[in-house]
């Protein structure tokens, strides 16, 4: 039982993350039906301006607590920036070109973004200041780590925040309208092209978020991290139903879930084939994705 | 007129590849990809060796000394590209590569193409036993290696038990299958043999595992220092009480970049290096004026292409043949080691414990005399 619940919040923390990075994916199809390859890198780039900013705010002799809010914040728009500009020149020209030609130019932007973290920041693992969030406790034999209790916490105040923004603002509203039908909310006077723009920031921020929480909560980040969780993220948007917000969030938990017990109670090595099986199962019996692809109302 | 000049251009491209008179000889490792560090630590050393023997005056009978370094990105089928674009640039000899996966396959290319190739890093026992002509070794054999992690664990941590990972690798795998076989043939109980896969950094699942098995040793063997650091940092904060052990392809300044106090302590298995001598002197001068601290198998690096150029040196031309017979005579100190081939390739393993103390690996444990240092 101990391993069981040890293993649990394993799961919940990995999933937190993949939940987090797949929202970005969802997003971005759901709006305009693009497989958003780069998104990976948004990651990655959000953990690299991450533990720059910690190390410049923590030399400034701040208190760790607010190095962190506003690393997180500053990184988060930054990203969010940089998601913007890159729909600008690599997705905005290509918007009436077939999908293959906007897939393949996400594709090259992808590799563009990751050697371009490689050149600028180097080959080496950069180490994370890790202290300012060590320490855990033991319940029963089960330890939690604080920076469990972070991830999750800070996980769960973003996909809330988001929930809100789209089913309760205008923005949403607006958001929600130009995924269903981009020329008739276009005629209702939403201009597609900002909203377009909003949502690739928003998916972006919320990767730099998930760079972050897995900086500090791995101790160290690469250029190149963006890649396998990207790939596992972008499952769990299909796993939840592409294009569906409350379906990424379920898919990420799940995959997470799958591979943390999969490789606890058979092993490590087949963790990817369970979460893998589990997909392809779920995509068998409804190829739309657990919440399903086309419910209009909840997609974005 | 068109076709005059395409044509003037196509002979000034080539004759421009076959630089007259010049010797020239190639790198391949991973300089991109998760184990670019390592990768870039053996081109910057086959670099470093080149611009000493320039420096001191290159080579009689050559113009200069050309380095080619390719990127292998510890791929199979990348590895062998490398080596074909190797063979097509006529290079004589081959610095490389890291990853004995990559190492294995290139190889086969290389050896049919009459070309030298020496590994500096790549401990897998099978490099140097396939019975090829032109495969040289400059580093130890994970055979060597697995008797001196298991002869430290019985005769000095004096364990009872231990619980190993690997991630996969021909590498990574095969040395934690020789560790496997010689714990239980010593009598130490293995509770335990997980394999976790390349790039992953959740070691949340196989190290719960860990801690139940409450092993005394556990052993870690990856493909790489940063995956390692990540799972030293990990099984700390799981609170796992084991004694860790390491190897090869752990030792890297980068694990305690990475994991900072966590790997206080933690004990690798690697080559012996004095570190006083005149060569390692040399080296480290000329190496670190240009590339920065050195990596693990930097120095091996510079002794596998100071070697070539010395045998080229002795033979008086680089025909493979005259080359082979030369460094088969060679016999000097290098910056890593003593450097003497055997006719199988190999130059011999001297592993040894160390173990991690602050910011610095420091000798610990010598298994041939079973002392401390």
């Amino acid at each position: 039982m101990q391993f069981f619940l040890q293993q649990f919040i394993n799961g919940i923390t990995l999933g937190g993350v993949y939940a987090l990075i797949a929202l970005g994916y969802t997003m971005v199809y759901g709006i305009i039906q693009l497989i958003n390859f780069a998104h990976g890198e948004f990651f990655a780039a959000g953990g690299y301006l991450g533990v720059i900013l910690l190390t410049w705010l923590a030399a400034q002799g701040l208190p760790p607590v607010i190095c962190i809010a506003l690393a997180l914040v500053l990184a988060m728009i930054y990203c969010a920036v940089l998601a913007m500009c890159v729909e600008k020149v690599a997705y905005k020209p290509l918007r009436q070109s077939p999908r293959l030609s906007v897939l393949l130019s996400a594709l090259g932007m992808s590799i563009f973004l990751q050697n371009g973290l490689m050149l600028t920041q180097g080959v080496y693992d950069r180490a994370y200041p890790t202290a300012m969030t060590s320490g855990g406790f033991e319940v029963g034999g089960i330890l939690v780590s604080y920076m469990q209790i972070f991830i999750v916490a800070i996980t769960a105040i973003l996909l809330l925040g988001l929930n809100a923004l789209v089913f309760r603002t205008r923005i949403g509203k607006a958001m929600r309208a130009t995924a269903q039908d981009k020329t008739m909310s276009a005629l209702v006077g939403i201009n597609a092209s900002h909203i377009i723009s909003l949502t690739f920031a928003i998916g972006a921020g919320l990767a730099a978020a998930a760079g972050i929480m897995v900086g500090f909560y791995y101790g160290s980040i690469n250029y190149s991290m963006g890649f396998v969780p990207g790939i596992k993220a972008f499952s769990a948007a299909v796993l939840g139903g592409i294009g569906n917000i409350t379906g990424a969030m379920l898919g990420g938990f799940i995959i997470g879930m799958v591979e943390i017990f999969a490789a606890g109670y058979i092993s490590s090595e087949y963790k990817d084939v369970f979460a893998f099986i589990i997909l392809i199962l779920v995509l068998y019996f409804m190829p739309t994705g657990i919440m399903g692809e086309n419910v209009d109302d909840t997609r974005v | 007129m068109k076709r005059i000049v395409l044509a003037t251009l196509v002979v000034a491209l080539f004759s421009g590849a076959a630089y007259a008179g010049a010797l020239k000889l190639g790198s391949q490792s991973p300089l991109t990809g998760q184990y670019a560090a390592d990768g870039n630590d053996i081109a910057n050393g086959a670099r470093t060796a080149v611009e000493v023997v320039k420096a001191e005056g290159g080579i009689k009978g050559f113009d200069d000394i050309i380095l080619s370094p390719q990127d292998d990105a510890c791929d199979p089928r990348q590895a062998v590209a490398a080596a074909n674009k190797l063979v097509n640039e006529k290079v004589s000899a081959v610095v490389g590569s890291y990853c004995s996966s990559s190492t294995i396959p290139a190889s086969e290319v290389l050896d049919e193409a009459k070309i030298l190739m020496i590994t500096p890093a790549s401990t897998n026992e099978k490099v140097t036993e396939r019975g090829f002509k032109y495969m040289y070794r400059t580093c130890g054999r994970d055979d060597d290696q697995s008797k001196a992690a298991v002869a430290f664990m019985k005769d000095f941590l004096k364990a009872k038990n231990v619980y190993v990972v690997d991630d996969k690798t021909s590498y990574s795998q095969g040395l934690a299958d020789n560790v496997e076989a010689g714990a239980t043939a010593a009598g130490i109980k293995v509770l335990g043999h997980e394999h976790v896969n390349q790039g992953d950094k959740d070691y949340s699942a196989v190290l719960t595992k860990v801690k139940e098995a409450n092993p005394e040793v556990f052993y870690i063997s990856l493909q790489n220092s940063a995956t390692g650091a990540l799972m030293v940092i990990q099984a700390k904060r799981m609170g796992i009480k084991a004694a860790l052990m390491g190897q090869d392809a752990v030792y890297h300044p980068q694990l305690m970049e990475i994991a900072k106090a966590d790997a206080e302590g933690m004990y690798l298995t690697f080559g012996y290096t004095d570190e006083n001598a005149p060569a390692y002197k040399k080296f480290l001068a000329a190496y670190s004026a240009k590339y920065g601290k050195p990596g693990a198998y930097s120095a091996y690096a510079y002794d596998s292409a100071m070697a070539y150029l010395m045998a080229v040196k002795a033979a008086g031309s680089a025909d493979p043949d005259k080359v082979r017979a030369a460094m088969l005579k060679l016999d000097f100190d290098g910056a890593s080691k003593h450097m003497k081939y055997k006719e199988n390739g190999d130059s011999g393993s001297n592993y040894i414990i160390q173990k991690v103390a602050g910011d610095k690996f420091i000798n610990f444990w010598n298994p041939e005399t079973g002392k401390l240092y």
